[in-house]
């Protein structure tokens, strides 16, 4: 099981979820795009960070979100 | 594969590819190229500087709501509109505006997403310092400024660490055109370099100086290249 977390940003404080690419219970690939976030001017993608099952959504579409939240499981 | 070299005394190396003019669509092809190219390590940090043929594009944040004219006046003005996948709503881009994408591994800049928009906007502030006009940023509202009137927009979207889009500076740019949207979602003025100095500056004169105020931002010493050379490593 792995939780996938917003990871550092540096300085750059809240972001927004602005969209989900995969949805619970899609299966992911290692390093393959999973969601966008959104601060001030800036999109950042995330990704899987391992293989497996998207179990769960912890951070819908238009929560946001601080370093270290979790954001999803990976199972 | 190439074999760049990753810094020297003065600082990393980092290639400017300079495009002239160039229409939106083949310079965003290129963007997502050299990005996967970034990605591999297979190049260094490259920034693109173009002149773009007029063109909407709208953010991740956007809406076409912010487009105050019809589909039918865009056709009549030659004027295409873009989805794309940088932060931030509508902006323009035109002949007279100077573009600049790095592309940028943030690993190497610390992984601070506000520290690089923030020195994006220092790069514009310190340019036009040294053609004698003050600009400066405003809280909660991206971009840089003279006065209350917008002079470059700002926008970035980062994928594996790398960036892409990134900083448009107003030199001399069709006021109409600007007028055809809510830029940003909000009503604001914008302002060209044209209207506060008195010497007319040419777009090369302004990459070049965008490009020296960049450099020791970012620790980069800055050198020329084509795509080609750039990606078969030749220099």
């Amino acid at each position: 099981m792995a939780e996938v977390r917003l990871p550092d940003l540096g300085e750059t404080g809240e972001v927004t979820i602005v969209e989900w690419f995969k949805r619970e219970g899609d299966a992911v690939r290692v390093g393959e795009e999973l969601l966008e976030v959104e601060t001030e001017k800036t999109t950042f993608v995330i990704e899987a960070p391992q293989a497996g099952c998207l179990t769960r959504i912890l951070k819908p579409q238009g929560e946001r979100a601080r370093f270290d939240d979790v954001l999803a499981q990976v199972d | 594969m190439t074999s760049w070299p990753k810094s020297t005394e003065d600082g990393t190396r980092a290639v400017h590819l300079p495009l002239g003019r160039e229409a939106y669509r083949a310079t965003h092809e290129r963007q997502l190229r050299l990005h996967a190219l970034r990605v591999q390590g297979a190049v260094p940090d490259t920034i693109l500087s173009v002149e773009h043929d007029p063109v909407f594009t709208i953010g991740r944040r956007g809406s076409r709501e912010n487009l105050l004219v019809s589909l039918d006046t865009l056709r009549h003005e030659g004027i295409a509109v873009y989805e794309v996948e940088r932060g931030g709503d509508i902006t323009y881009h035109g002949p007279g505006q100077v573009v600049l994408y790095p592309i940028v591994d943030l690993r190497g800049h610390s992984r601070d997403l506000a520290r690089y928009v923030r020195n994006l906007e220092q790069t514009v502030i310190a340019f036009l310092a040294s053609a004698g006009v003050t600009a400066q940023r405003r809280p909660g509202l991206p971009g840089v400024w003279v006065g209350e009137r917008k002079i470059a927009a700002v926008g970035v979207h980062v994928r594996r660490w790398v960036t892409l889009h990134g900083l448009a500076l107003n030199v001399r740019v069709n006021k109409e055109h600007f007028a055809m949207i809510n830029p940003c979602g909000m009503r604001i003025e914008v302002v060209s370099l044209d209207d506060l100095v008195a010497r007319r500056y040419s777009l090369g004169e302004v990459v070049a100086g965008l490009l020296s105020a960049m450099a020791p931002l970012f620790g980069w010493r800055i050198v020329e290249h084509s795509e080609e050379e750039l990606v078969e490593g030749r220099p």
